[in-house]
């Protein structure tokens, strides 16, 4: 027992962690290893998505190499370089035309729209395989993630806003596909600059290196202007959600406002904001026009430097002017990745937060511990129920439940009573186990709870809380619970037994009927009677009541005692109870406080005693209390 | 629908310098456009006719790039610049007419809803300027300037490259409206996602106690399903976009190659001119392009400065419009004159024909079922909601005619929900006035019995409240807005409703403050228990908008009415509220 003590207090999860700002680095080789396993089972299509890029980035060379070396030089100037990377296209021409006696140029028309076709469908290609592959990975990788946080235990859940855990499985997992879309667009650049590269050097290595120069040129001051505009973006954004936030805030308490005759000064407090935020605009703005016509002057710029250069170029035979229309032509596709790396590297850096947030969740490893080899409980239990000197604290220091002993028979039906905070709740939430605890045992039918499996024991322990869930679905899947075992013939009988049938019945599906989530089409106590047919369905050998305090109309609330007694019938029961009439039908009553058992015995024999229960009692009981403190 | 475009160009106007020195930059930054695809045509014919000195050209293809770099960088600046101030105009005015705007408005409104006016529309309205309509002088610059050089080229060949347009203008209309619906699918999938996990993890108690973990698992893998499918569908018509457009403005380069090449070939059209034909044709094909994208943008727009003028247009809900003869402080005489106040759309009035007169130094209680109009008339005293003239008088003058900083200021009302803003503890008590002094605030705080709360927080006074800082019990808010109206130490007091979450003890001791600290002050309070309201002076009973009783404690007893009736079901209850009242507090 000591030894799992440790484990525990080893394995305390420091909450605060799973909201805090991670790293921060920027590129992260081992996070985009760990999400190319989620991808490698759509290798295949990565492949051909690979395969197909390099196509139609060769074709989309090929476009300006008609107008240029077949039209240009080939027909007009007819005065061809033979050295001349053309991929056969004059040649091809040539023979077609020598095949069909149509006019060259038609030939080459004919060829231009073909290619242009082929290059359309081949790059629609590429990118459906690529994009199919990540949707398909993230989709894997969410569905991983949502299996991952269903699994963790309450303790985690108590600590960590579901709000925030949501996150992770949509827009985080959004930035990734953003970033997989852009390591993919880089690839659907850089195929064709190094392709145009590759025909540049080969119709004239000189000038290609000349125009190279522009390269490191155009790199700095695309790093210069991401780097000016990150910071600069981070404070627009921010300044633009303190201004939401002032205005939203200033309308939630306007009476407030109005009524301390704030309306002047907080007006001058939102200028203030609004000044800030357009300040920050406005630098941004600046900088990011200063960038925005930088890349199309410096591709202007090298055309100046191609046809300065070429016509030498070509006064000495080393170039024809097709080729020279060529370079001009190649001059985007050899500026474009550049511009675009500098754009993904925003999106990188978001990402990457994304990621290294969804990877934390998945590594979050808090769990309930299972024991290593779970003992088989027979197939019926008796439902001997047996609290051993048990303590626990949700935090240290703060003891919710304090050597708490007590035996409950078979069949015996317990009420648990205690005000708000006695620990009521911690009591029900061990024994079906959402926590785990080390100090003290909780034995059933004398197997220690620790040595059961949790979903072993969960099925064993039926338990009905006061917030009951409803699932997507049908009545009687609410009731069956994808349970095989629970036919509709059964289903309909717990309904009927718990007093739920002819509420259900009298629905426009009947059973068939599709409740939403939330179960908006249910009231406060038919919802009671459903959770009650559902644990009746289950057949649990232990139920668990948490009763609803939410006061519901006088005719249901005699159909719940009723069903109430139905269920509890010879079936061993812990109902923390709110009502006198579910006290006084127990066969006995635990006085809960402080996390101390104060009192145990019959409903006569603690009136008797004079002591904490016969002052609640006479003070909580005459009424259905609402527990409306209970933060 | 576009009446309220044109009316933002009275925003616009005090930027119009600006905006239209972008406008004419955009035309200049055009012309060295095209200047460049001249300069460049020119030098390529000069080297077709074996002339290979093409230094003018270059340089004057160097010295269009500069030029256009610095005219096109002001104008996208300076358009951009009119844009962010026109929104933030908007936005100071819109605040401003919200705050002006009370209880009536905000009935019929959420804040929701005003949230995203001030933001979404405000952003469309820049959109518009600092985008829109720049890309609209933008494509008739590029129409103008593009077909004026070509048909300077060639008339004919210009004239052959208009059938095209229609389809490639027809093609990008289609894609767009079929983008649009694509793109709200993956919206609503992407929201049905989040709302399944959130409504899945609010349940996960229920789903891992009834071991129905794998079920859900399979539940969301449909859902997950779903949206891959429409995530899948966007990037599909995406793709088809980025693949055809471009092959069907080649349909244009067809017509350059075949019809310009046989120019060529005949010796009618210059190789340059060919190349040249060839820049221009993205030019002109450009608008075609984003035609309906702009259309859009107005459309959208025009809806949004619609809704943000529907609110700026409104005029202040209460009117400040004081007589000038009113006292300078009030005393705390208050004179309500057969007040009635009916909620406008409805026709059952909530106050009938209330008479009454408050003397200085009275502390009254009102009491009364839920909806008995107890709020109501309180919220008329301090004109949140305005009461019909002549029907409350203070001091002998209508309240309409003190200016409404003073009625305000000088009657302080805590009212019934117990607002605190996200800000420190300080800032919430000193709300109405944030230079007072530490020994005022502590003061407050101790009539308040807070004191003891505020010295338990780790940085007491400068404690953050709200979602990012220590989030308070009921009790603890409803005393913190009872010190924030005990601090202002006004001529009248108004609390309505303000015990209901203290428990009796403490109530009893901050009764007992206040009666020592307003012996001669005016104190109007609501209440639901009579251990309350027995300290007042004077009782009222409301009831469905009359007042049924009216008189001190003792003599309501005797009048074995509502009032009488009250006392008796609560002094059997008397223990168990007790109970309660322990219960709050441990």
């Amino acid at each position: 027992m000591q030894k799992q003590a440790d484990t525990n207090t080893e394995q305390q999860h420091d909450h605060a962690m799973f909201d805090a700002d991670l790293s921060g680095a920027v590129l992260n080789m081992h996070l985009l290893g760990r999400l190319m396993h989620w991808l490698k089972p759509y290798k295949l299509s990565l492949f051909i998505s690979t395969v197909l890029v390099l196509i139609t980035s060769t074709l989309q060379i090929l476009l300006p190499i008609i107008i240029s070396l077949v039209a240009i030089d080939h027909m007009f100037l007819n005065e061809s370089d033979a050295d001349t990377p053309d991929f056969g296209l004059i040649e091809l021409n040539t023979y077609l035309v020598d095949l069909s006696g149509l006019h060259p140029l038609f030939i080459a028309c004919l060829m231009y729209g073909v290619i242009q076709i082929l290059w359309a469908f081949t790059g629609h290609a590429h990118r459906m395989t690529l994009i199919g592959a990540v949707i398909n990975g993230l989709r894997d990788l969410r569905l991983d993630l949502f299996r991952h946080l269903e699994t963790r235990p309450s303790s985690f859940y108590d600590r960590v806003a579901v709000g925030r855990v949501m996150t992770r499985v949509t827009n985080d997992v959004e930035a990734l596909f953003e970033l997989l879309r852009g390591l993919g667009s880089l690839i659907g650049e850089f195929v064709p600059f190094f392709v145009a590269l590759t025909v540049m050097l080969a119709i004239n290595p000189e000038l290609t290196v000349i125009l190279l120069f522009a390269l490191p040129i155009l790199a700095t001051a695309t790093y210069y202007f991401r780097r000016m505009t990150r910071h600069l973006f981070r404070q627009v954004r921010q300044t633009l959600s303190a201004l939401n936030q002032n205005l939203q805030e200033n309308l939630a308490g306007l009476q407030v406002v109005q009524l301390s005759d704030r309306e002047g000064f907080n007006l001058k407090r939102y200028t203030r904001i609004n000044e800030n935020n357009r300040d920050f605009e406005l630098r941004s703005a600046r900088v990011e026009t200063l960038y925005g016509a930088f890349n199309d002057s410096l591709a202007h710029i090298a055309i100046g430097v191609i046809i300065w250069f070429g016509a030498s170029q070509v006064a000495d035979l080393e170039m024809t002017l097709g080729e020279v229309v060529l370079f001009t032509q190649f001059i985007g596709m050899l500026f474009h990745p550049v511009v675009v790396l500098g754009e993904q590297t925003n999106i990188l850096f978001r990402a990457m937060a994304s990621g290294e947030r969804i990877f934390q969740a998945i590594d979050w490893d808090e769990k309930i511990h299972e024991p290593a080899e779970p003992v088989q409980l027979p197939a019926r239990l008796d439902g001997e129920v047996r609290f051993n000197h048990v303590n626990f604290s949700y935090l240290d220091n703060m003891p919710i439940l304090n050597d708490v002993t007590f035996t409950i028979a078979p069949g015996e039906k317990l009420a648990i009573v205690g005000p708000t905070g006695s620990g009521k709740s911690t009591l029900i939430r061990l024994l079906s186990r959402f926590y785990d605890f080390a100090d003290g045992q909780i034995f059933l039918d004398g197997v220690d709870l620790n040595h059961i499996h949790s979903h072993d024991l969960r099925k064993r322990v039926g338990v009905v809380l006061q917030d009951f869930h409803i699932f997507s679905g049908t009545i009687y899947d609410n009731i069956a619970l994808g349970n095989p075992d629970i036919t509709r013939e059964r289903a309909v009988d717990a309904a009927k037994t718990v007093n739920a049938h002819d509420f259900i019945i009298s629905l426009p599906g009947g059973y068939d009927t599709e409740l939403t989530e939330r179960g908006q089409n249910l009231s406060q106590g038919q919802r009671q009677l459903l959770a009650f047919a559902r644990v009746l369905a289950a057949d649990p050998e232990i139920l668990v009541l948490d009763e609803a305090t939410a006061s519901i109309d006088t005719e249901t609330e005699l159909l719940i005692q009723d069903a109430l007694r139905r269920l509890t019938q010879g079936r061993t029961s812990i109902l923390i109870a709110h009502r006198l009439q579910t006290i006084q039908e127990a066969d006995r009553v635990l006085v809960l406080h402080n996390g101390r058992v104060e009192e145990l015995g019959t409903h006569e024999e603690l009136l008797a005693a004079q002591g904490l229960y016969s002052t609640l009692h006479s003070l909580q009981f005459q009424e259905p209390v609402a527990d409306e403190d209970s933060a | 629908m576009f009446a309220s475009l044109w009316r933002l160009r009275v925003f616009i106007k005090p930027y119009r310098v600006g905006w239209f020195a972008g406008i004419v930059a955009f035309g200049v930054a055009r012309f060295f456009e095209i200047s460049v695809i001249l300069l460049t045509a020119e030098a390529i014919n000069l080297i077709a006719e074996k002339n290979y000195d093409v230094l003018m050209p270059v340089l004057g293809i160097f010295g269009a790039v500069v030029a256009r770099y610095i005219v096109v960088t002001y104008a996208r600046y300076a358009v951009r610049k009119v844009g962010l101030n026109v929104a933030f105009d908007l936005r100071q005015q819109l605040y401003s007419s919200l705050q002006d705007q009370g209880a009536k408005f905000y009935a019929e409104h959420s804040i929701g809803d005003m949230m995203t006016r001030a933001v979404a529309d405000i952003s469309l309205v820049y959109r518009l300027i600092a985008m829109g309509t720049i890309l609209v002088v933008i494509l008739v610059y590029a129409t103008l300037f593009g077909y004026g050089a070509m048909l300077y080229y060639s008339p004919m060949l210009t004239l052959l490259l208009l059938p095209p347009m229609p389809v490639v203008f027809w093609y990008a209309q289609r894609s767009s409206l079929q983008m649009g619906v694509a793109s709200q699918q993956v919206q609503e999938r992407l929201s049905d996602l989040g709302t399944h996990v959130q409504e899945n993890l609010s349940g996960i108690r229920t789903i891992q106690a009834m071991v129905q973990e794998e079920n859900e698992i399979r539940r969301f893998a449909h859902t997950n399903q779903n949206y891959a499918d429409a995530f899948y569908q966007q990037g599909r018509i995406q793709s088809a976009m980025a693949a055809w457009m471009p092959t069907f403005a080649a349909a244009c380069t067809l017509t350059i190659l075949s019809f310009g090449g046989y120019l060529v070939l005949e010796g009618k059209m210059l190789v340059g001119d060919f190349v040249a034909f060839i820049s221009l044709v993205a030019m002109v094909v450009q608008p075609f392009r984003v035609a309906g994208f702009i259309v859009n943008l107005f459309q959208r727009a025009a809806v949004a400065s619609d809704r943000l003028f529907e609110v700026m247009d409104l005029s202040p809900e209460i009117t400040d419009a004081p007589s000038g003869n009113t006292p300078a402080v009030i005393s705390g005489d208050i004179q309500f004159n057969h007040l009635s106040f009916t909620f406008p759309g409805s026709t059952e009035p909530v106050l009938k024909d209330i008479h009454l007169h408050i003397r200085k130094g009275e502390t009254i209680a009102i009491m009364g079922r839920v909806g008995a109009g107890k709020t109501t008339l309180l919220k008329q005293l301090v004109r949140i909601l305005d009461p019909a003239p002549g029907t409350i008088v203070i001091d002998g003058h209508d309240v309409t005619e003190y200016p409404l900083a003073q009625v305000r200021s000088q009657i302080a009302m805590v009212p019934q929900d117990p607002f605190l803003f996200a800000e420190p503890l300080k800032d919430n008590l000193t709300y109405d006035d944030p230079n007072r002094a530490l020994e005022e605030i502590w003061q407050a705080a101790t009539s308040a019995d807070l004191k003891d709360t505020i010295e338990d927080f780790p940085d007491r006074l400068d404690t953050l409240v709200g979602e990012r800082g220590v989030t308070l019990s009921g009790g603890q808010k409803q005393r913190a807005t009872l010190a924030r109206g005990f601090i202002r130490h006004a001529p009248v007091l108004v609390l309505d409703d303000c015990f209901s979450a203290v428990d009796t003890e403490t109530e009893e001791h901050i009764l007992s403050e206040l009666k020592r600290l307003r012996s001669s002050q005016t104190t109007l309070l609501v209440s639901h228990r009579v251990s309350t309201a027995r300290h007042a002076d004077r009782i009222i009973v409301l009831e469905n908008g009359y007042i049924r009783e009216v008189g001190s404690h003792e003599e309501l007893i005797a009048a074995q009415g509502y009032y009488a009736e009250l006392e008796r079901v609560q002094r059997e209850g008397a223990e168990n509220e007790n109970f309660a009242g322990t219960r709050v507090s441990s």
